[in-house]
């Protein structure tokens, strides 16, 4: 096992620790519980990092090829923006609670996968692929943590009045709680469509089409249509709640299938980069 | 009142449930043009899919689903989505004007201002000066990341005009791209083009294999011919194997070069309006067509593509037709190119030695004869006359785009993520606190406006307010 692999490994125990954390400090309302969960996540988070930094140093690239890659990459962009997130309103900090199982899951499936490194082809060769993926990374961050806030939020609501009603306590208000959901949401969405309007343009760099209608392509607009819904029904038609909450819970899974999902389901000029490791 | 028809269309395009549902109906419908074939990929994967369901097949064939993103009924609900999302910009444009003209007056107010129009007061403890109302209410919003600034006697936190901008840059520059978009099609061009090395074709719709065009694209005014230089199999650069890549000249009509260089991924060749791209490549067989007198009837290439399926390991692209003049039979001659194999499977490479296997059929569709001849070598052709191989070499499919909206469209966008970024970042509120003496005591008139982006909520404000000015939740009058 090489030290790379090895450093991942401890990443993932201490994102698993971290969700154990959460879980017992919102459960018995212990506020240090919570706290030592955000450090669990924060030391884990270092070891990626330092594991994703020798990975690179060795192939030359950084985190975009190989479902390995592209969703260790996801992982780390959801822990770094929610610890700094949590860091910045540590009244936020119980939501890791939603976000970090998902980051246990994702590095997990992820450590299952080949973690054999797929070189850069002639087609991937650009500046725009780092942009490009940068910013798909940025925004399924943003909505793994509307994520959480949402399933904080609908947790509080349906345990209003019972036992469980005490443990939230600390927690934002209700309604700073879904105003947070929905600040995510837009900084999620505006880093989708960026994500979007780079890959159009190095598409139209690389191979000359702005847009092709391939399966990715398709499904990024169809999360960004999504979103997009989201935000109208949020701001045009006034929903608010637990519906909207559920919204934001429903939306983020096809966010993350539309990222690596599609490329394994799919034969798309995206496969090499999160599916199977095939040349364009 | 009755409004006119005008308006109710109008009132009917603006409104938020429309915009909604055609969002929801343009999502729906990508995820099923995803799921079932598309025609413009494969052709033969439709077929296929319509043979595994036949109950949906007919279903599939009406609603256009195999032509999803270009069927009438998904650009209509695009072009209704464009109208929808230009009376929306427009009312976004209405309300951030009156949206500005609050946050100017708003930053203008002063504490006479406040006192007397406010929307709740919040009795402060009797023991506390106005000094300290004041910094306990800036310390308190500071917990709650709102930062405020005293001036003429009023805490304020009011933004910047142009933060309420955002959402109409965005939904107007939407609304342009729809149209650059849709216009651009309707004057864009996008082809196929195969040329030989060495071979130049002028820029015109005969000289493409494959080409769709707008309705409004007009070639008049296209002069201009593309050439292909040079074609290396595998080019290197910066460490990394491009591929197959041509050298592409570009000239004007009068045979000046305009621009030429080695095109391959991430590498395109851009003239004015003109896209180039490397799609694929094959080979070239040159020819020449000698007529039983020993003229030369016709000189040109015939291409070649690589073909899995055949024993030569490739396939005529084009093809020649003549006539024996002696029985007037017509007939049509094919050409390939037996490839090099190692290890029994073909080498999509110009073979070591090339040669030409010449297959000429007769009008019935049998095979007349076939013959390998190599360059330098004729084939003797029915009725008299011959075709000479000349020279084997590549020749390149280039994708060739003229989209003069393209520019327009990056522009768009850029616009676009701007108008979205200040949507998405800025803050847009009004909170403005003064201290109000009163006969009753003193107290903190506060007028909080919170439209977008705010770090907290009105009833968050209110209560943290009262708690820390009174030491308690007490009810505030509002």
């Amino acid at each position: 096992m090489t030290l790379e692999i090895v450093l991942m490994w401890v990443a993932l125990t201490f994102y698993a620790a971290a969700t154990a954390l959460y879980a017992s400090g919102v459960t018995f309302s212990k506020d240090a519980v919570t706290k030592w969960a955000l450090y669990a996540s924060a030391v884990g988070l270092a070891f990626q990092v330092v594991s994703l930094g020798v990975r690179w140093a060795r192939l030359g690239h950084g985190p975009y090829l190989g479902f390995y890659e592209v969703t260790n990459a996801l992982v780390l962009c959801v822990v770094a923006f929610f610890v700094i997130v949590a860091l910045r309103n540590p009244r936020l900090n119980p939501a890791g609670i939603g976000v970090m199982p998902v980051a246990v899951l994702l590095l997990g499936g992820s450590m299952l996968s080949s973690k054999a490194g797929v070189e850069i082809t002639a087609k991937l060769a650009s500046y725009w692929l780092f942009i490009h993926v940068a910013f798909a990374n940025l925004a399924f961050a943003a909505f793994a943590v509307s994520f959480g806030c949402a399933i904080v939020y609908v947790v509080r609501e349906r345990s209003k009045g019972g036992k469980w009603a005490k443990r939230f306590e600390k927690l934002p208000a209700q309604d700073v709680l879904e105003n947070l959901t929905v600040r995510f949401v837009l900084l999620g969405f505006l880093f989708w469509a960026i994500m979007i309007a780079t890959g159009a343009i190095w598409a139209n760099e690389a191979w000359g089409h702005y847009w092709s209608w391939d399966p990715i392509e398709t499904w990024s607009l169809i999360v960004w249509l999504i979103y997009a819904v989201y935000l109208h029904v949020r701001f045009t038609l006034k929903w608010h709640g637990e519906r909207l909450a559920w919204f934001a819970i429903i939306a983020m899974p096809m966010a993350l299938f539309a990222l690596i999902g599609i490329p394994l389901a799919f034969n798309t000029p995206h496969a090499g980069i999160g599916g199977l490791g095939k040349d364009l | 009142m009755t409004s006119s028809p005008g308006r109710r269309i109008v009132r009917f395009l603006g409104s938020a449930a429309l915009a909604t549902w055609l969002l929801v109906f343009v999502g729906v419908w990508s995820i099923v043009g995803s799921l079932v074939p598309q025609s413009v990929a494969s052709e033969s994967a439709v077929k296929t899919w319509e043979t595994a369901h036949p109950f949906f097949a007919p279903i599939a064939r009406f609603l256009g689903l195999h032509q999803a993103f270009s069927a009438p009924i998904f650009l209509a609900c695009v072009v209704v989505l464009g109208d929808s999302t230009a009376i929306c910009a427009w009312q976004r444009t209405k309300l951030a004007f009156g949206r500005a003209r609050r946050l100017a007056e708003a930053a203008r107010a002063d504490r006479l201002h406040v006192v007397e129009h406010h929307d709740f007061e919040i009795a402060t403890d009797a023991s506390l000066g106005e000094d300290e109302v004041l910094s306990i209410a800036e310390k308190t919003l500071a917990t709650l990341n709102v930062k405020t600034r005293p001036r003429d006697g009023v805490l304020r936190a009011v933004s910047s005009a142009w933060s309420v901008w955002g959402s109409p840059i965005f939904h107007w520059a939407l609304f342009g791209l729809l149209v650059a978009l849709i216009v651009g099609n309707l004057g864009r061009s996008e082809g196929l083009m195969g040329v030989a090395v060495g071979q130049t074709k002028p820029d015109a719709p005969a000289s493409y294999g494959k080409i769709t065009t707008g309705p409004l694209r007009g070639w008049s005014s296209v002069n201009r011919s593309i050439r292909v230089d040079r074609f290396e199999p595998d080019y290197m650069s910066g460490g990394i194997d491009r591929g197959p890549t041509p050298t592409v000249t570009v000239l004007d009509g009068s045979g000046k070069v305009i621009k030429s260089q080695r095109v391959y991924p991430n590498a395109t060749l851009k003239s004015g309006t003109l896209t180039i791209y490397p799609s694929d490549y094959g080979l070239a067989t040159d020819v020449t067509l000698i007529s039983p007198s020993g003229g030369k009837v016709w000189q040109g290439p015939l291409l070649v593509d690589f073909a899995t399926e055949t024993t030569s390991g490739t396939r005529p692209v084009d093809y020649l037709d003549n006539t024996d003049a002696s029985t007037n039979q017509s007939y049509r001659i094919y050409v390939s190119v037996p490839l090099d194999r190692v290890n029994g499977a073909a080498v999509n490479q110009l073979p070591k030695n090339p040669t030409a296997q010449v297959d000429v059929v007769g009008s019935d569709g049998t095979l007349a004869y076939s013959k390998v001849v190599s360059p330098g070598e004729t084939v003797s052709l029915p009725g008299g006359g011959a075709l000479q191989l000349d020279n084997v070499n590549y020749y390149a499919r280039l994708s060739v785009v003229d989209d003069w909206s393209i520019p327009l469209l990056l522009v768009g966008l850029v616009v676009a993520m701007v108008g979205l970024t200040i949507a998405v970042v800025a803050r847009q509120q009004i909170i403005l606190l003064a201290v109000v003496d009163g006969p009753d005591g003193t107290s903190l008139a506060a007028t909080v406006r919170l439209w977008r982006n705010a770090a907290s909520s009105r009833g968050e404000i209110e209560s943290e307010l009262t708690r820390a000015l009174t030491g308690g939740e007490k009810e505030s009058t509002g």
